[in-house]
């Protein structure tokens, strides 16, 4: 919490403070405090409908909390005026969990799209930098395929692509592991590995999948009923010393997670006699 | 009772609700349309998706209305032994109330439906979030472009309509049915002026024009996005246009008058 420190590179790229969160009648995020550290891999992890994802939306700005901040980069999101907004938003690569790839654009100029919007590049050189980005992803080859011809995992390389065009200080990954087979699954993983070891991309993934997050992640935040729940190295959470991180990473059916949806006693579901309903 | 009451006038709220809320996002998408001017390329596309490629539909209807109308009126006329106003009254017909209209009724079909459908679906696959998170404004990139795409194309579709519509009237009417072919011109150009009738049907076109990509770009727009959702989208973009083009058809002819 002491973000007092004059050293900017000791200051977490991301923090949130506070954040609450109330989304159709549910409180979504209770009082949630996070840091994402600089230069690190940290995954976001919870049981289904926990708003990982909607954290995710609260720190690029397209979801507001009800209170507390989420500070990235020092900046309040909340705050920020829409130019100074996608002035930041330049700076963040976000890969959508079903890629987003414009349909009526191929390949290159899914790719070279926010080259396009941004920069009054030559055109020799957007190829060149488009080309580049997709031969880090092993699609140059696909350049000219639309993307109604691609196949989930190759559209989510492609995704990646676009996202890191512009060589952005932070890469948010929305369960960037779902619906691979092995191979695509270990491809994306060396490409998130790579990408942050290498150019030093701060990355954030939200991702069931505890094998994979293991493979990559430096750090991790499990987040339960709108709270952390516990933080650590994977290797510290997956001993389970809570009742949170043993079921999650155990998958007990029972636990601080319930497996009952909320409901009034069964007895009275069935109208036995004496049961107020 | 209290219930049968909401029943009945819950769509009526619905419906109001639903028309205030297309007035806040024609003035964001106001706001978005001089952003939406430095994309001439996507313009250009969506010109030639609702313009170009609604062509052949308007031009097959045109005919048809044209000889139609034809085949009525001379029956009408002849009551009154007053075949030789054929052409006047086709030409009137349409330039004045037919031609806008029902050319309307058509792109709301053909053009307005696909606009709603596409930017639905690009709604639901994130396509739009995606623009917004590289910093692309989708009011500026996919609703200014769709939305002037259509106040351009509708007049120009509709003077499309009308000329067929005269050539399918002409055909009936003259080749036909016999009337002679000098009658049927000098009565219509001596009739028909430019500056009311003719513009007059145009302004129609203009506004209906923008009422129809308007509907249709806004409920893609807030579609939720799943099939359900975009199917149901879909179908209002027509029923809503279809009324709406009706009833902007009765206040402006009253005022156009």
């Amino acid at each position: 919490m002491t973000d007092t420190s004059s050293d900017s590179a000791a200051v977490p790229l991301v923090q949130v403070r506070g954040l609450t969160t109330v989304l159709g009648g549910k409180k979504v995020f209770d009082a949630l405090d996070l840091d994402i550290a600089r230069g690190r891999v940290t995954a976001i992890m919870g049981p289904s409908g926990t708003g990982k994802t909607t954290l995710l939306k609260h720190i690029t700005g397209q979801m507001h909390g009800d209170a507390g901040q989420v500070l990235v980069d020092g900046e309040d999101v909340a705050r920020l005026p829409r130019e100074s907004l996608y002035v930041l938003r330049e700076r963040i690569g976000y890969l959508f969990q079903n890629s987003a790839l414009l349909s009526d654009y191929n390949v290159f100029e899914n790719v070279a799209f926010p080259l396009r919007q941004h920069t009054r590049l030559q055109e020799d050189l957007i190829r060149n930098v488009v080309l580049t980005k997709l031969q880090a992803v092993g699609l140059r080859g696909a350049a000219l395929l639309m993307p109604s011809e691609l196949s989930g995992g190759m559209a989510r390389r492609v995704a990646l692509a676009r996202a890191i065009v512009f060589d952005p200080m932070l890469i948010l990954y929305d369960e960037p592991f779902v619906g691979l087979d092995p191979i695509a699954l270990n491809q994306v993983l060396k490409l998130i590995r790579t990408l942050n070891r290498e150019l030093g991309i701060t990355s954030v993934l939200v991702a069931h999948e505890f094998a994979a997050v293991r493979e990559v992640a430096d750090h991790v935040h499990l987040i339960a009923n709108g709270k952390r729940v516990a933080s650590g190295t994977p290797a510290e959470l997956a001993k389970g010393d809570s009742p949170w991180t043993a079921q999650f990473f155990g998958g007990a059916l029972e636990g601080p997670v319930p497996f009952q949806y909320p409901a009034p006693p069964l007895a009275s579901a069935f109208g036995f006699p004496g049961v107020a309903p | 009772m209290k219930q049968f009451a909401a029943r009945l006038f819950d769509p009526l709220v619905d419906g109001l609700a639903d028309i205030g809320r297309t007035g806040w996002f024609l003035l964001g998408l106001l706001a978005a349309l001089p952003r939406g001017l430095t994309y001439p390329r996507e313009l250009l596309r969506q010109l030639w998706f609702v313009g170009a490629k609604s062509l052949i539909i308007i031009m097959i209807s045109g005919l048809f209305v044209g000889m139609v109308l034809s085949l009525q009126l001379y029956y009408t006329l002849s009551i009154f032994g007053g075949t030789s106003a054929l052409g006047t009254v086709i030409a009137l017909s349409l330039y004045r109330e037919l031609g806008p209209v029902v050319t309307a009724l058509l792109f709301a079909g053909r053009a307005g439906t696909a606009i709603t459908a596409e930017v639905g679906l690009m709604r639901a696959t994130d396509q739009l979030s995606a623009m917004e998170m590289m910093a692309v404004d989708p009011l500026a990139f996919v609703a200014s472009p769709r939305f002037l795409a259509g106040v351009i194309a509708m007049p120009l579709l509709v003077a499309v309509f009308n000329l067929m519509g005269i050539f399918g009237g002409h055909l009936i009417g003259v080749t036909w049915l016999g009337i002679d072919n000098g009658t049927f011109w000098s009565n219509m150009t001596s009739n028909v002026s430019v500056w009311t009738d003719v513009i007059n049907g145009e302004w129609k076109a203009l506004a209906f024009g923008a009422l129809i990509s308007l509907i249709a770009v806004y409920q893609g727009y807030t579609a939720p996005p799943t099939s359900e959702g975009v199917a149901n989208a879909t179908t209002r973009t027509v029923v809503t246009s279809s009324i709406a083009i009706l009833a902007l058809d009765f206040v402006m002819t009253a005022f156009l008058m």
